[in-house]
């Protein structure tokens, strides 16, 4: 009961007193409104501690004297005492030191006016809730890291416990609290407590300036002391772009390089390269005679070659029967040493005795086609030249087929020319021949045996033997034809023809019915075959039409052509030349003329 | 059957003698690898580490349910009541040192015996506390835990002072003495909320200052075990 009654009546007593010391209150800021009163009472290190007063409104109670402090401690039930020691320099002000500190024991003060006797304020309080510990010293800061970026940091703070504080000997444990700020903010970041004496701070921006202050207080107390001074952390941003900006360089040129090189590479080896990536896709293998070798070897090398090809067969010229052979005569010295027409015309070289065989390489491939791709062998086509003397390198022409020998290298001679000559392969030069065949007998039959012989007239012989014998002979322009009708002449007195400056002129004579080379009897001969027809009408007798065409029966002993008369067939023109040759070129009657050969050709 | 009896009675008095054997015989300990040897005692330093924190997590403690209280249950214009430090502790029967020049002049010995007393003075009042606490109706469970774990905390703290004294001082276990406290557990059924509130706020912080006081004390006592020149000294 009694115990209840004291505490109701503390309660009013709070309640009711003015100029409560409160340990959460600011104090020290005096009421000017009000009376004499204590502004605060404050303990540093929880040894002594201090107490303010102020006068306040009462102005005459401000000298010195006139208000005095008094103070009880509860513990020992003791008498009011006066403050023990008002400082001198600091105006109203009572200092308890150390003796007259108790902890853990309440105090009470009063304010009191001596003169008037007259309270004017009291304070209860416990020292060590009185405490505000001084600002802790030495606060400096250590930067930890820098962001990768560059942007951000952090920092160490340290800091050391108020000297005042006796904090080494257990008296007083501390808390300290850190605060920071970008400058001149007004927004203060406060961090946790913490009981040592460093803290770190995270995520502060580069190139801004902060500043850091610490504040401690007594642990589990509510006072915190004042706080340091503040600290400027500043760190500039660090152009860590430049450390890395040259590594940047140093790669991108770098790169650049190596494309450089690449790309030079690739441009100097491009062959090389285009082999390795791109390979050539192996040509076809064709057995065949190396064109090279054909230039350039030997002919015995040749020959050998030759004849170890498969494809080559003995007897084609025997089943081919586009294939034709033209005599050749080899052993007449006096004729190779003659520049025959023939020669003249194929631009051969007489100069020397290279017995080579010229083959000339068809470019036209289309043409192999209709042939059937057979080089006869040499050697059987040796044989067919008269006075073959065994000699396997003498070669005779294959007419028409040169087209289907395209793998026979041709050993071009230099004025070996193409161009008249396309269609027919390249007389070697040692052939002193003429494309046509003398006509040496008539047999009794009616057939012209031709000879291999040669009834050589250059012109100028012709010319001579015209000024000479008064020429009766009707020379071939060219002087490349022998004219079967001027041998007629001269062995049958045909009368004679106009000069020889008339060009053709077609004799079909009655005698030689059916025995020319060329034409079948019975056909009239139409305008085509007679392309040489002079302007004036010949005078001869009008002569049986001869023949284009005949049929080469044999070939006797002496490689003589056994022609067979046509049978007269008047209205048979198997071989008209019309259906074969649509324009009929020059072509004198009974004369089988190179060209005409090439024009026979399908 | 009488055998079968024998046999049965022989056996049960085997697995109680084991039962109380196994009681009787102090608990084995474990050292840092585990395993169990016998125990040990641990070392003076230790323990006096040990006790410091006690002292000052109870002290911790102690603050948080003043302030759990204050805010539930005491209006503002009290607050000054804590700054005061309690009006109505309890007094206590020996001189405790109030100032850090009496404690500098007070032996170990006092020392640890002030603690002693203190921790053991404050044993009933907090078991009292929780009574009286349990009446509140709203009363926060945090400060209803907090509570019952300071005095538990109370008595673990008051064994380790205990086996200090008799390491440090040598000493036999002093008889605890009885205090008699002021406070007397009310028994209204319903007392009025200002004077229980008053009361019980005043308690809490007369143990606060007291809490704050052991460990003011054991503090200062482990600075003179360490250097024992500068902790005597000014």
């Amino acid at each position: 009961m009694a115990y209840s009654l004291l505490l109701s009546l503390l309660y009013l007593g709070m309640l009711c007193g003015n100029g409560l010391v409160s340990a959460r209150s600011e104090l020290f800021t005096p009421d000017p409104s009000r009376g004499p009163h204590f502004t605060g009472c404050r303990s540093r290190e929880q040894e002594t501690f201090r107490c303010w007063w102020s006068a306040g409104i009462f102005q005459n109670l401000t000298e010195p004297g006139a208000l005095r402090v008094f103070y009880m401690t509860k513990h020992a039930l003791s008498e009011w005492q006066e403050c023990p020691d008002y400082t001198r320099t600091v105006k109203n002000e009572c200092y308890f030191n150390k003796t007259f500190t108790q902890i853990w024991t309440s105090y009470c003060i009063q304010l009191r006016s001596v003169r008037e006797n007259i309270t004017y304020d009291e304070a209860c309080f416990t020292v060590e809730n009185i405490v505000h510990p001084d600002p802790p010293i030495g606060l400096n800061w250590t930067l930890l890291n820098v962001s990768r970026s560059g942007l951000h940091y952090d920092i160490l703070v340290r800091w050391a416990p108020p000297p005042s504080a006796d904090v080494q000997m257990g008296w007083m444990s501390l808390e300290y609290q850190v605060q920071y700020r970008v400058r001149n903010n007004s927004h203060w970041e406060m961090l946790d407590l913490e009981s040592g004496t460093q803290q770190s701070i995270y995520g502060l921006h580069t190139d801004k300036e902060y500043e850091v202050r610490v504040r401690c207080k007594m642990t589990a107390f509510d006072n915190f002391g004042e706080f340091s001074d503040s600290i400027i952390v500043h760190v500039a941003q660090i152009p860590s772009k430049e450390s890395t900006f040259p590594t940047t360089l140093v790669l991108i040129f770098g790169m650049i390089g190596v494309v450089i090189l690449l790309v030079l590479l690739i441009f100097s080896q491009q062959q090389r390269l285009m082999v390795i990536f791109l390979p050539p896709i192996p040509a076809p293998k064709i057995k065949g005679i190396d064109p090279e070798l054909l230039k350039n070897g030997k002919l015995d090398q040749l020959n050998s070659l030759l004849s170890s090809q498969d494809m080559y067969k003995p007897d084609f010229y025997h089943e081919d029967p586009w294939v034709e052979f033209i005599q050749l005569d080899l052993d007449d010295p006096a004729e190779k040493n003659e520049s025959s027409d023939t020669q003249h015309l194929l631009g051969l070289s007489r100069s020397g005795s290279s017995h080579v065989l010229n083959f000339k390489s068809d470019d036209d491939s289309g043409r192999a086609s209709c042939y059937d791709p057979e080089i006869p062998n040499p050697e059987d086509l040796a044989t067919l030249l008269p006075g073959h003397s065994g000699r396997g390198d003498n070669h005779p022409l294959v007419s028409r087929s040169s087209s289907s020998i395209p793998d026979l290298g041709v050993q071009q001679t230099s004025e070996v020319k193409e161009t008249p000559i396309q269609k027919q392969p390249a007389v070697p030069s040692w052939v002193n021949m003429d494309f046509y065949a003398q006509v040496s007998d008539f047999t009794p039959a009616g057939g012209v045996v031709l000879s291999p012989g040669q009834l050589n007239s250059s012109l100028e012989k012709k010319k001579e033997e015209e000024n000479e014998k008064k020429i009766q002979f009707q020379l071939v322009s060219d002087g490349a034809y022998t004219s079967e009708n001027t041998a007629r002449q001269l062995s049958a007195n045909v009368p004679s023809s106009p000069g020889p400056e008339q060009g053709y002129q077609t004799f079909p004579t009655q005698a030689v019915e059916g025995t020319s080379e060329r034409g079948v009897p019975g056909c009239p001969p139409s305008d085509s075959q007679m392309p040489y027809l002079l302007p004036e009408a010949p005078p001869s007798p009008i002569l049986p039409p001869v023949s284009d065409y005949t049929v080469v029966q044999e070939v006797d002993a002496q490689h003589s052509l056994l022609l067979n008369p046509p049978s007269s067939q008047p209205a048979i023109c198997p071989h008209s030349p019309n259906k074969h040759l649509p324009a009929m070129p020059t072509m004198p009657m009974g004369y089988l003329t190179p060209d005409f050969l090439g024009n026979l050709t399908p | 059957m009488n055998r079968v009896k024998v046999l049965q009675a022989w056996l049960w008095c085997v697995s109680l003698w084991s039962c109380w054997l196994s009681h009787a015989v102090p608990l084995d300990c474990k050292d840092e690898t585990g395993s169990l040897i016998q125990c040990t005692s641990i070392s003076q330093e230790k323990l006096l580490d040990r006790v410091i924190q006690h002292a000052e997590l109870i002290y911790r403690v102690s603050e948080e349910s003043c302030t759990l209280f204050e805010d539930m249950f005491v209006p503002y214009p009290l607050y000054a009541l804590r700054n005061q430090g309690g009006t109505m502790c309890h007094t206590k029967p020996f001189p405790i040192p109030g100032s850090k020049t009496e404690i500098q002049q007070i032996s170990d010995k006092w020392l640890l015996h002030s603690v002693l007393m203190l921790v053991q003075s404050w044993m009933e009042p907090l078991v009292y506390l929780q009574t009286t606490l349990n009446r509140y109706d709203d009363a926060p469970d945090a400060l209803l835990n907090k509570t019952k774990w300071v005095s538990d905390k109370l008595l673990s703290l008051e064994q380790g002072v205990v086996v200090l004294i008799r390491k440090m001082l040598d000493e036999g276990i002093l008889t605890p003495s009885i205090f008699e406290h002021s406070l007397t557990p009310d028994d209204e059924p319903s007392p009025e909320i200002p004077e229980s509130v008053l009361r019980d706020y005043n308690l809490l912080i007369c143990f606060k200052k007291d809490a704050h006081k052991m460990e003011t004390f054991l503090k200062l006592l482990k600075c003179r075990q360490s250097n024992k020149l500068s902790c005597l000294s000014y």
